[in-house]
């Protein structure tokens, strides 16, 4: 370079961009959109199931939709950690079976085999979503593959061990989802915990490999983190909560039943993406999900209160799904050309 | 002692043979350049030395102990990191995530702690002089150059042995690129090995103590830098004699205007650019970085927002899209900046990428016709001597230089006769872009019309008929002929500035 250059190059008006961060209040509003839009789908829902049903806006309401939801929550807290690692899980439907007929087969009224059981129970879900995540390791597959197979083995042996619905657990179990602590319900307490366990998480290394990874899978690598331990603790994680989802869900049913994990798959990922959970991995939060559960559970007492056929529930919760969508895609767009 | 020792290196992915028997060796507190045309196993090499691939062949010996790392943890864990020409950058986090991604402090309950990582943040980027980056920004929203230099900060956090840069200032602009230089020699003054990988001579020239050239996998020479020539250098590059950079300058222009632009205004990046762009010339954009160019090419491709009025061949257009960009004879088409990100489909073949833009031109009746396109393609491939092992072969896997070119091929099939070249050379090699500025000058005298801007300033100053030089998203000067020079282009880009 040229001396003359060179002092040019100093002379160069100095781009203004400050190292001190303002806050771009813009661009955070339209990643949060699709979050923003689930809040007002659910304040509008509970406005319309409100001025339809006295009652709604009390305590009672709220410990018994969120035991009606909290099945679906769990099952879906899973199913975040895998959208954000950007994978899908669909073996949670086998696992909250299996859960379900191993707890009416073996729970006892003695406490202990409860709590052995039930930490089987939890311990096997953990162990077959880490085998998902080592399976789609080691041999490359589509993660949606993977866990289809699964889920239909799962489902196999699921009605090996109890070929009808039926078996029962203790009624102190089932208990449990009505029991009350400083007038809120141990579903309510369980849905703090999860949003308490998630902020913590998130913000730890390993929530943050799981979310860099989901990002781009390639960038995370190269900047050392292993895909294959992500890939273990993520699905882990997911079939984890499909037991507990299991565990709690025969506090509602009070019996086991083969096949009643399928009607959790497909909703465990409409909820999280109806919170703002990308489908293509890397952002997304619970807080949402729990939103987007709510949402669906709650056009379920919807359709009940407006006395019309049961069948529209699915009619509505597609809408629903297919108009977060539609916000998050502007949303998008709308932040992409901003940075042009 | 040497720091590092490279003995018989190989390396083959499938049938293609990447690095055989190459050399190396290189002491700690110096600029080590690695040269080499696109292709020759630059990257290639330097993925091995930090982790992210293995070789198949041959030693390494990093303080005399034998080293073959497994993944790119074990490299760092080593002091080795790597700034790599495809970045290792995460979208979704923001800057300072990514700068401590994996080695966040933490606070007592495991999680990040974030005072402490904005404190480390500001720290490095003081300590090291960085040009201004917003800690909290989220990665996807900076430009290319920002990442670029978001990549380095990361590498510099892990307070490396050895430092890996591989063609980190061809995504910067000039300022920049000169703050990166300065780094260099400031990383190798405080005792670490900086390997340096650019195609730039004067660069290499400017901050080397060694190089090594490598040529087709093999190591062809090492040198102390000022031991030897820059036409040595090249010659061993592309192991033949290279006459001339820069093709004759015979303007082809002709009176018809292929592309008149008046008042066209896109925020406040862009304000009432007017010119024209006649058949059979090469007319350059220039001026200091981020001053309207992108926007410019963006705004004519049609993928940012813009008033004013086009005019294609003398007939009125609106281009709303970059899809009506595209079509036919009289259509626009574009070299874009980012060529992994826009210009390329990464997983897919040669083929498909030159293809799939103008899949209409091989049906015949409705049916594709394999036969019509595999000519094409044939005919493209030679033409631009694109090296691949077979039209089959992924775009990802071929270097830089020959994804430029295969992007030359896609924009050329699409047959339109005004082109958009946005820093095509960016990140090839010499011979390469000795090719590159030869076929535009071919182009132009075939008629077609070119719009070429480059961040290195010298190649505008030899390859354009006239310079538009911009500046605070005007055209600020106009130069033609003897004006045209790096102290005009300079001059008309800043100095007026003053005034105004
Ligand atoms: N993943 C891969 N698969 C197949 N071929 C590859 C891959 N990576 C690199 N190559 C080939 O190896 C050779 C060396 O490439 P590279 O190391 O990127 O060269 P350079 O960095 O010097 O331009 C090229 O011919 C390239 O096509
Ligand atoms: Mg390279």
């Amino acid at each position: 370079m040229s001396a003359e250059q060179t002092v040019g190059m100093a002379q160069r008006p100095a781009e203004k961009k400050s190292t001190r961060p303002g806050i771009d209040w813009r661009g955070r509003l339209l990643d949060r959109a699709p979050f923003l839009v689930a809040c007002l789908m659910l304040a509008l829902i509970i406005a319309i199931y409100g001025s339809l049903q006295s009652g709604v806006f009390s305590l009672d309401e709220l410990n018994l939709d969120t035991a009606a939801a909290m099945t679906l929550m769990l099952a879906a807290t899973g199913q975040t950690i895998v959208l954000v690692r950007g994978g899908i899980d669909l073996s949670i439907g086998g696992m909250i079976s299996i859960g379900t007929v191993i707890a009416a087969t073996r729970f006892t009224d003695d406490p202990s085999t409860v709590a052995l059981w039930s930490l089987v129970i939890l311990a096997l879900g953990f162990l077959i979503g880490a085998l998902n995540g080592l399976l789609i390791s080691l041999l490359k597959l589509q993660p949606f593959l993977v866990t289809l197979a699964t889920w239909s083995i799962l489902n196999g042996v699921a009605m090996i061990i109890l070929p009808t619905d039926g078996g029962s657990v203790p009624s102190w179990w089932v208990g449990f989802a009505s029991a009350q602590l400083v007038g809120l319900t141990s579903p309510v307490w369980m849905l703090l915990a999860l949003l308490v366990v998630w902020w913590w998480f998130r913000a730890t290394r390993v929530g943050i490999a799981i979310q860099a990874t989901g990002s781009n899978e390639k960038s995370a690598f190269l900047s050392g983190v292993s895909i294959t331990r992500v890939n273990l603790v993520t699905y882990g994680l997911s079939g984890l909560f499909a037991a507990g989802a299991a565990l709690f869900l025969v506090t509602q049913t009070g019996a086991g039943s083969p096949t009643i994990g399928k009607d959790y798959i497909l909703p465990s990922v409409a909820a999280a993406v109806i919170g703002g959970v990308s489908l293509f991995g890397g952002r997304g939060h619970l807080a949402g999900t729990l939103i987007g559960a709510f949402v669906l559970t709650l056009i379920g007492n919807l359709v009940f209160v407006l006395h019309v056929s049961s069948y529209w529930q699915p009619v509505a919760s597609g809408i629903i799904l297919l108009l977060s969508v539609l916000a998050s895609s502007v949303a998008e767009k709308a932040a992409r050309n901003r940075v042009q | 002692m040497d720091l590092v020792t490279v003995k018989g290196l190989s390396k083959r992915y499938g049938g293609i043979v990447a690095l055989s028997e190459a050399t190396f060796s290189a002491c700690a507190g110096e600029v080590h350049a690695l040269l080499g045309e696109n292709g020759a196993g630059k990257s290639t090499f330097i993925q091995i030395l930090s982790g992210a691939v293995q070789h198949d062949g041959g030693s390494i010996l990093v303080d005399g102990q034998d080293y073959r790392p497994a993944n790119p943890d074990a490299a760092q864990a080593l002091g080795i990191a790597a700034v790599f020409q495809e970045l290792s950058l995460i979208p979704d986090l923001s800057v300072e995530q990514n700068i401590w991604f994996r080695h966040e402090p933490r606070t007592l309950l495991r999680t990040v702690n974030r005072a402490e990582m904005r404190r480390k943040t500001l720290a490095l980027l003081d300590k090291y002089s960085f040009p201004a980056l917003r800690p909290d920004q989220e990665l996807r929203r900076l430009t290319l150059a920002e990442r670029q230099i978001v990549e380095i900060a990361k590498g510099l956090a892990k307070d490396p042995r050895i430092l890996i840069l591989d063609e980190a200032t061809s995504a910067l602009p000039a300022r920049e690129a000169e703050w990166l230089l300065k780094l260099t020699r400031q990383l190798a003054t405080e005792g670490r090995l900086v390997i340096f990988i650019s195609h730039r001579m004067a660069e290499v020239r400017a901050i080397a103590d060694r190089l090594t050239i490598f040529r087709n996998g093999s190591t062809v020479a090492a040198h102390e830098a000022n031991a030897v020539s820059d036409n040595e250098i090249v010659t061993q590059m592309i192991g033949r004699h290279l006459d001339r950079l820069y093709p004759e300058r015979v303007s082809t222009a002709t009176d018809l205007i292929a592309l008149r632009v008046s008042n066209l205004s896109s925020g406040s990046r862009l304000t009432g650019v007017d010119f024209a762009l006649r058949e059979g010339e090469v007319l350059g954009v220039g001026g200091l970085q981020g001053h309207g160019q992108r926007e410019l090419f963006q705004a004519l491709f049609g993928a940012t927002r813009a008033t004013g009025a086009i005019e294609l061949w003398g007939k009125p257009t609106s281009i709303g899209n970059p899809r009506q960009a595209l079509t036919g004879k009289d259509g626009i088409a574009l070299v874009p900046e980012d060529r992994r990100g826009q210009g390329l489909l990464l997983t897919k073949s040669v083929r498909e990428n030159l293809t799939l833009s103008v899949i209409r031109r091989f049906t015949e009746n409705g049916l594709l016709s394999r036969q019509k396109e595999a000519a094409l393609v044939k005919e493209m491939v030679d033409f631009l001597r694109i090296k691949a092992g077979t039209p089959e072969q992924l775009a990802g896997t071929l270097s830089g230089g020959n994804q430029q070119k295969v992007i030359f091929g896609k924009m050329l099939l699409t047959q339109a006769r005004v082109l958009l070249l946005y820093d095509p050379t960016r990140g090839v090699d010499v011979g390469t872009k000795g090719e590159i500025f030869q076929l535009m000058r071919d182009l132009a005298a075939k008629g077609y019309a070119i719009l070429f801007h480059s961040s290195d300033m010298p190649e505008l100053v030899h390859v354009a008929d006239r310079v538009l030089v911009m500046r605070n998203g005007r055209i600020a000067a106009t130069l033609e002929g003897d004006r045209i020079s790096e102290a005009g282009i300079l001059r008309a880009a800043m100095l007026e500035s003053e005034a105004a």
